[in-house]
């Protein structure tokens, strides 16, 4: 098997063995990328020199038998929002297509400091705005089992990258689900933690109060691993959970028997389809042959989650966005008369037109007289929902839905509806409303091939019960398959 | 209910051609639509003290930072200052 | 003014707290440093940076919430306020919305010899903005320097209690002594660490108050006053013309003594505030705000009332006294001995040792006075050891050098003389050779008397006690 193909955790344990070298390595990872990069487009920006220059670092500290991180020297790509000092960070937006980051993200010291190998920045929906990849400014990013369809959003290169073997794991970001739909779409494996557990210091900001940096790899092992490295209190995120972690990939166990699975009722209904169900039911049905305990339950409050999550993440955006004005950083507009005009002139080009919509529906929900009736709305429903899950999880360990209603749509398919997207985010959302921790992973494939994805919901930082539970699953249904490319 | 598309755009700092103004319009009353379906709430959003966060102490670390490294982004520096359009004073 | 008309007052203060870093980052909170040198990628509002919150800027604030008998939120939080403006970064100021600090205070103030109680609706922490620089030389540019972009501000409203410009100047130099007494705030008005937004409105006596203005960029106390008096007067020319008044703002032109309308610059402001998700709740526990409350020391305004009413000071001069900490300090080191009456004293301190000051430029810490001598120094001349006038030579000796008064009298040789026979020798001798000025003063010149004390005194070298030998000599006269 080529190396690009294999796990964090089989190159792991080959670059300790000096099997292999990290130069080998990141070589076959850019060779891959070369020869299928064209028919994927993961990529907005590639790091091959400074990648190499680390995997020789790393290979010369494995023969001085320095003791190194497991990840050590193996090939990562980062998602274009998440800053790299000195590496442009784009958030595949015009409005930062030249933006170099003078600092970097905290996971991206982290990321170093391990001795990853970084790959390059990975295409993203623009500012993190879509559910399909096609919001990007640079380029549409295709999906490694049908190049026709779209592989997701808003990571939808970080998914892609990692079903294509042009990474061998991934960092995404997760606001509404951007990590685990492309991840179901893909075929891998993606965890969104625990809104606090990964330092948000250095990820471009969409909405503050959902968005969390999460891994994304062929299997569970590989997302644990990446996951332990990311996670952990930072002084620089006030609202990162003081708290210790423990080594997920270490304790991670493949044993079921009276694991509590609950299945929601709202989350298999009309909008579902019906080869998603019958593949989430199937695999439910595995678990609990194998020991779990199965409990339909409600979530009554779920409908509502669509609509919160739009104005809460809207709102916040609005907030967020409001920086590019091409002062400090960034495009600025040519031509314009005086300093307003500049503004509306600098935002109206650098911004994408999904973007624009989101800043104006964040304006429109805070500004006077609608406040009450929309943002405080939201921000209350958002209360209920959590009390619903938190009472839920009073009697169960895991949540088990479709994380997706169908398997990936055609490029271009809905890109005219707003609304048919933002479905496509349905039993997502919520989990970010509630500031939960979930997981896709993929369990089955419909007709034309494409990769079905499981979600798996656990309750506040409770990520080693939910790995646990995907890995038991993996075991039982056999994990990642290689697209054909 | 109707939405005022330029002064939210205005507010925004967005400028939005017209012949893109009604799909922006139509799309922002789907969305409103969909969100005057939602229930009415009764109750009041308290603060949760319980989510209380730790506050940083009062220390000044001196240059982190050369004033190239942060101004290497801007599109227009003079005399160490960004350049805007005259601003009414 | 037209005394058909009462005027209301409310004003806005914002301080800027002396932190030694600034409130969301850990930049050096300094004035007057090279643009843009204390700046990072936090305060420059890039891409992906977040804010902490630095503890002292909430600790400074309660002090204040203290100071003005407000009450502490304990459990508050931050919200973000929404505007454009290149010397706003984020493009949002990190301030707080509807739950501030502190809030439901007041604070008594001393206008001609009364005292006014004035409320204080909140005080709430927020961040300083940048600067814009202007000059025709820019070519039709302003340039943008964000050293003070984080820079730490507690924002003090005032309820509409102010009747009068001189009531709101009060109001203000208050409240300046009394961020200068709890040391959170430099005070360098030419430095804008204090700065005001002032709301005013008139009404006729009887009816109910009138329309307000808001009027910015009032950068002194004494344009508080100015702006106040031009806007009263507008009002209410525009009140007796038929007009009304328009809710606006107005920024206060203090070169050209006029407040011109800014609607035109921006359309009408909505900053759509909303909590900032990027912190979590400010909780302060009690015995944080216990122990700030038992380092807030008598203040200013009330020392101004204890010494006028309870020592018969001037309204000027207790001002004077209690607005100088130090003074302050010295003076009420000098009452808790209790000897001699507040007069003894401030005889003293606003005499000779001001005028030291004024002269040296120095603060009184670089003096070498203190409460322990300057009592001693009364102390001697209450009980006639030595003259007034030695004693101003004592007093010239010490404000400079740490010697002791016993030692210098003795050196110098001040000890009064209050030995009647010595005194009476003394005045033997001055009559005698003195008998023209006898003859005079037994003719009705008065002022011979004060002639032949003096002679007196020459003859003593100073030592002699004024007050026992002006007896000696009146009643040898008289004799």
């Amino acid at each position: 098997m080529e190396l690009f193909n294999k796990t964090a955790v089989e190159l792991s344990s080959m670059l300790k063995n000096k099997e292999i070298s990290s130069v080998d390595l990141t070589n076959s990872v850019f060779d891959r990328i070369e020869k299928v990069e064209g028919k994927v487009d993961a990529y907005v920006t590639l790091n091959k020199e400074n990648a190499l220059l680390k995997a020789q670092e790393i290979d010369a500290k494995i023969a001085n038998g320095e003791e190194l991180h497991p990840l050590a020297g193996i090939p990562i790509g980062i998602k274009d929002n998440i800053s790299t000092k000195g590496l442009r960070t784009t958030c595949s937006s015009k409005m930062l297509e030249n933006y170099v980051p003078p600092f970097n993200a905290t996971v991206m010291d982290k990321i170093d400091n391990a001795g990853m190998v970084v790959t390059g920045k990975l295409n993203m929906d623009e500012f993190a705005m879509g559910s399909s990849t096609e919001n990007s400014y640079f380029k549409k990013t295709k999906n490694p089992f049908d190049e026709t369809r779209i592989p997701g959003g808003s990571s939808g290169g970080s998914a892609a990258a990692v079903a294509a073997s042009e990474a061998i794991v991934t960092l995404g970001s997760d606001t509404g689900g951007s990590i685990r739909q492309p991840a179901s779409y893909c075929g891998v494996v993606g965890l969104k933690p625990t809104y606090g557990t990964v330092s948000r210091f250095g990820l471009v900001a969409f909405a503050s109060s959902l968005d969390q940096i999460g891994p994304i790899g062929k299997c569970v092992e590989d997302v644990a691993m990446l996951q332990s490295l990311i996670c952990g209190y930072d002084k620089m995120d006030a609202t990162s959970a003081y708290r210790e972690y423990p080594d997920f990939k270490a304790n991670l166990s493949s044993d079921v028997k009276g694991l509590k699975i609950g299945l929601p009722k709202e989350y298999f209904g009309d909008g579902i389809d019906e080869y998603v169900k019958v593949s989430v039911m199937n695999a439910v049905k595995e678990l609990e042959k194998n020991g779990a305990e199965i409990r339909e339950i409600s979530l009554p409050s779920t409908d509502y989650a669509l609509s919160s999550y739009y104005i809460i993440s809207s709102a916040e955006a609005s907030s967020n966005l409001a920086r590019y004005d091409g002062v400090k950083y960034g495009f600025r507009a040519e031509n314009y008369d005086n300093l307003i005009d500049m503004y509306e002139k600098t935002r109206s080009e650098g911004f994408g037109d999904e973007v624009k919509r989101r800043i104006m529906l964040g304006t429109f929900v805070l500004s006077s007289g609608f406040y009450d009736a929309y943002y405080k709305k939201a921000k209350l429903l958002q209360r209920r929902i959590s009390a619903e899950f938190s009472e839920s999880f009073k009697d169960i360990d895991v949540i088990a839905t479709p994380t997706v209603p169908s398997t990936a749509f055609k490029i271009g398919e809905n890109i005219g509806d707003p609304l048919k997207m933002y479905a496509t985010d349905v039993c997502t959302v919520t989990i970010n409303i509630a500031g939960l921790p979930a997981m896709s992973i993929p369990c089955g494939y419909d007709n034309a091939g494409l990769p079905i994805g499981l979600q798996l919901i656990g309750d506040k930082f409770s990520e080693q019960k939910l790995l646990n539970t995907a890995y038991a699953y993996e075991k039982l249904f056999g994990g990642f398959k290689l697209p054909t490319l | 209910m109707n939405i005022d598309i330029k002064h939210i755009a205005k507010l925004s700092r967005l400028h939005i051609e017209d012949e893109k103004l009604s799909k922006f319009e139509a799309d922002m009353q789907n969305i409103v639509d969909m969100v005057e379906k939602l229930p009415d709430i009764n109750e009041e959003l308290n603060l949760d003290e319980s989510n209380a966060m730790t506050l940083r102490e009062d220390k000044a670390v001196l240059n982190k930072y050369t004033r190239q490294e942060l101004m290497q982004n801007a599109q227009s520096v003079k005399a160490g200052c960004l350049v805007v359009p005259k601003t009414v004073e | 003014m037209n005394k058909d008309y009462e005027v209301v007052i409310g004003l806005e203060t914002h301080a800027e707290l002396s932190t030694e870093s600034k409130i969301f980052c850990d930049c050096k909170n300094a004035f007057g440093l090279e643009v843009n040198s204390q700046v990072c990628p936090i305060c420059m509002g890039m891409p992906g940076t977040l804010p902490t919150l630095n503890e002292k800027v909430v600790d400074y604030a309660i002090m204040m919430g203290h100071a003005l008998n407000c009450s502490i939120n304990r459990v508050c939080k931050q919200d973000r306020k929404n505007y454009f403006y290149p010397d706003l970064p984020k493009a949002y100021q990190i301030s707080q919305d509807e739950t501030p600090l502190c809030q439901n205070g007041y604070v008594d103030i001393m206008v001609n010899g009364e005292e006014k109680r004035i409320g204080i609706t909140r005080i709430h922490i927020e961040e300083d903005a940048g600067k814009l620089l202007h000059s025709d030389k820019f070519e039709g540019c302003s340039l943008v320097d964000l050293n003070r972009c984080g820079v730490p501000l507690i924002e003090i409203v005032s309820e509409p209690d102010m009747r009068s410009s001189e009531e709101a100047k009060a109001y203000l130099e208050t409240l300046k002594s009394i961020l200068q007494y709890l040391d959170i705030c430099d005070c360098k008005m030419q430095e804008g660490s204090i700065r005001c937004d002032v709301n005013v409105s008139v009404h006729k006596k009887g009816e109910p108050f009138g329309t307000r203005t808001e009027m910015k960029n009032v950068n002194s106390f004494s344009a508080a006053v100015r702006g106040i008096d031009f806007e009263v007067k507008r009002q209410i020319e525009v009140l007796e013309n038929g007009g009304t008044i328009t809710q606006e703002t107005r920024r206060w032109d203090d070169a050209k003594g006029e407040s011109v309308s800014m609607r035109s610059k921006e359309d009408a402001h909505d900053y759509r505030y909303f909590p900032e998700p990027d912190l979590k709740t400010i909780v302060v526990e009690q015995e944080r705000i216990d122990n700030l409350k038992s380092l807030i020391p008598e203040l200013p305004n009330k020392k101004i009332v204890k010494y006028v009413k309870e020592y018969g000071l001037s309204q000027k001069d207790a001002t004077f006294i209690a607005e100088n900490i130090e003074i302050a300090k010295l003076f009420d080191g000098c009452m808790t001995k209790n000897l001699y009456s507040a007069k003894s004293y401030t005889t003293w301190i606003l005499g000779d040792l001001v005028a030291y000051l004024n002269e040296t430029g120095k603060t009184l810490s670089q003096t070498n006075i203190n409460a322990e001598n300057l009592t001693a120094l009364v102390e001697k001349i209450e009980k006639k050891v030595i003259s007034n006038a030695n004693g101003k030579k004592i007093f010239a000796i010490i404000v400079n050098e740490d010697k002791d008064i016993d030692n210098l009298i003795d050196e110098m040789g001040l000890t009064q003389v209050s030995d009647t026979s010595a005194l009476e020798a003394i005045a033997d001798e001055v009559l005698a050779n003195n008998e023209k000025s006898v003859t005079d003063y037994k003719n009705g010149k008065t002022n011979a008397l004060g002639f032949l004390v003096g002679q007196c005194m020459k003859a003593s070298k100073g030592k002699a006690n004024p007050g026992m030998m002006k007896e000696i000599i009146l009643k040898k006269i008289d004799s």
